[in-house]
């Protein structure tokens, strides 16, 4: 649905976006993540046919962005991240304008209209004018106007941004239902909703693509792991002990009143070193009530890979 | 022609919503029929040359202020808040844009103007000696000050766009739109380009005086018809060419 290929965008000498390439298959959910500045929204941009990109050529729905410009806006709801809107407009007036502007009208404008203020929880705030309304609700009107005209491809930038946690849930819910009919690339920094409605995740750092695939192959192809360990003995003898183990590469302990805790991280054979703790703690006749290893989860496997990048980048910089 | 009457009906409304577009049309009719009736106090000629104070009092008086509050928050506006992002992304051109603004503001420019036409017929209605109101003086006084408000709106409109700040889109467009009036003193400053035929039919006083006798000239006509057209050609390609930046 979406077929972004060398996408290249530089403003001056700055290179804000370099040479990317991905695709987004039609009912997929694709998480669009990256620190700030690393080129997130300018990409969302070009795909939404607000910016023109400096290279590189875009398809959306078998329409090329640049060519048939209107033809792509018509298949594309796009949510901008400060979430513009007319104040002086009252929410349902906002909705029917933008409905117009898609090309709606009569008893289809009308339907999309009460469907999505339904959706969008707008109902309490429908004849408000928007610039009376909180940050939260004005999140929502956008999004509305993005839902009204029902196109076939999403681009979300950062539509979570403001919410409290029940209307998070809400948009959450929302956005899990696009998917299926509807193709979704949507950018938070909540990575912990990314991992629960995205399919895919595409992480962009510096302009490149660093990382696509599921959330869970991401936390799964981290490289350390770290095993969990509460034992209560001589911490000092379990700390040298427990170091002494192959694979384990590093070793913290956070002290507690009784019982301390053991964070170790290891390289690989994470199960057998679990078993030999376990091991030593009956050798030593330590006191163990906790051994597990942790799960990774995306929000480990984002900070991990733009962190490589980062320190990859410093290398490089200084070999020159 | 559908996004450009809906983009047309917005700014209209957008117009009409804000305290500032009151509070202008208020000191507008205020000054503006002040000022009429000072010179009609004074005035020593006959009925028939009264169309020509009161346009007089509408070109230049108010004409360069109306158009630079009205049309200097035109994009400059939707840049600062962001607003210009959902309406770019939306199904509609960059020329659906530029026209459906630009009519919005010229609707307004003309909404704001048209009531001190009546100052002609109150003046009729309390002064027994003025027998008559030329229509064909109303009427082409209106049609002149129509092409003028469009060449100044379209003005208004280009400098709006190259700019995020409201101030600096004010202070352009005030000096910008000051052109065609200083224009004519420029001309005849000097004598080699004072007698040249140019010098007449830009000599804004001259066109006005000609109109509000019922004389309709086609050539002042075509140079603000045509330097608008220009000038929202050039807005569109400005329009165009911010997504390359």
């Amino acid at each position: 649905m979406i077929k972004v290929e060398n996408l290249t965008k530089r403003f001056g000498r700055f290179c804000a976006v370099d040479n990317i390439s991905f695709t987004v298959e039609p009912g997929e959910i694709v998480g669009f993540l990256g620190s700030n500045g690393a080129g997130k929204t300018t990409t969302m941009r070009i795909l939404s046919g607000y910016k023109v990109a400096t290279g590189g050529k875009i398809t959306i729905a078998g329409f090329d962005v640049l060519r048939d410009a209107l033809e792509v806006r018509r298949r594309v709801g796009y949510l901008p991240e400060r979430v513009p809107l007319y104040t002086e407009m009252r929410v349902k007036e906002y909705l029917r304008y933008r409905g117009l502007l898609k090309g709606l009208k009569g008893k289809l404008l009308r339907q999309r209209l009460a469907e999505v203020v339904e959706a969008c929880g707008l109902n309490d705030v429908k004849r408000k004018l928007i610039g009376r309304l909180s940050k939260g609700f004005r999140q929502r009107v956008g999004l509305a106007d993005t839902l009204i005209a029902n196109p076939e491809v999403f681009i979300l930038d950062e539509p979570m941004i403001g919410l409290d946690p029940n209307q998070i849930r809400m948009i959450r819910e929302l956005i899990k239902g696009l998917g299926g009919d509807h193709s979704v690339l949507l950018s938070s920094h909540i990575l912990t909703e990314i991992e629960s409605i995205c399919d895919r995740v595409l992480i962009i750092d510096k302009g490149k693509i660093v990382a696509s695939d599921s959330p869970a192959n991401l936390a799964a192809c981290m490289k350390n792991t770290r095993i969990i360990a509460e034992i209560d003995g001589d911490a000092e003898k379990i700390l040298d002990t427990i170091k002494n183990i192959d694979s384990v590469i590093d070793i913290e302990m956070k002290k507690g009143a009784e019982w301390n805790t053991f964070i170790c991280t290891c390289k690989e054979n994470e199960s057998e070193v679990r078993s030999e703790i376990f091991k030593l703690a009956g050798k030593n006749n330590w006191n163990m009530r906790e051994l597990h290893s942790e799960q990774w989860c995306l929000e480990d496997a984002f900070v991990d890979i733009t962190c490589r990048c980062a320190a990859s980048k410093s290398d490089e910089e200084l070999m020159k | 022609m559908r996004n450009i009457f809906l983009i047309w009906r917005r700014e209209l409304a957008a117009s009409f919503l804000s305290p500032v577009a009151y509070v202008f049309m208020v000191m507008f009719l205020a000054m503006s029929g002040f000022v009429f009736l000072q010179m009609t106090e004074g005035f020593v000629g006959t009925f028939t040359q009264l169309p020509v104070l009161l346009f007089k009092v509408i070109v230049y008086f108010w004409m360069p202020i109306l158009t630079t509050v009205i049309t200097m928050r035109l994009f400059a506006e939707e840049k600062r808040s962001g607003t210009l992002e959902p309406l770019m992304t939306g199904p509609v051109t960059e020329a659906q844009v530029v026209l459906g603004k630009y009519l919005g503001a010229l609707s307004f420019l003309i909404i704001a103007t048209a009531p001190a036409i009546s100052y002609i017929y109150i003046l009729k209605y309390f002064s027994p000696g003025i027998t008559y109101v030329d229509l064909g003086a109303i009427i082409g006084g209106c049609l002149f000050v129509f092409v003028l408000a469009a060449f100044c709106t379209s003005i208004g409109l280009v400098v709006s766009l190259v700019t995020k700040n409201q101030i600096i889109a004010a202070i352009c467009c005030f000096s910008m739109v000051l052109l065609p009036f200083v224009a004519e003193f420029f001309v005849t400053l000097y004598p080699y380009t004072r007698d040249l035929e140019m010098s007449h039919f830009i000599s804004l006083y001259e066109n006005l005086v000609d109109f509000t006798r019922g004389s309709i000239d086609t050539r002042p006509l075509i140079m603000y018809g045509s330097g608008s057209i220009l000038l929202l050609f050039l807005s569109v390609k400005i329009m165009e060419l911010r997504k390359w930046k």
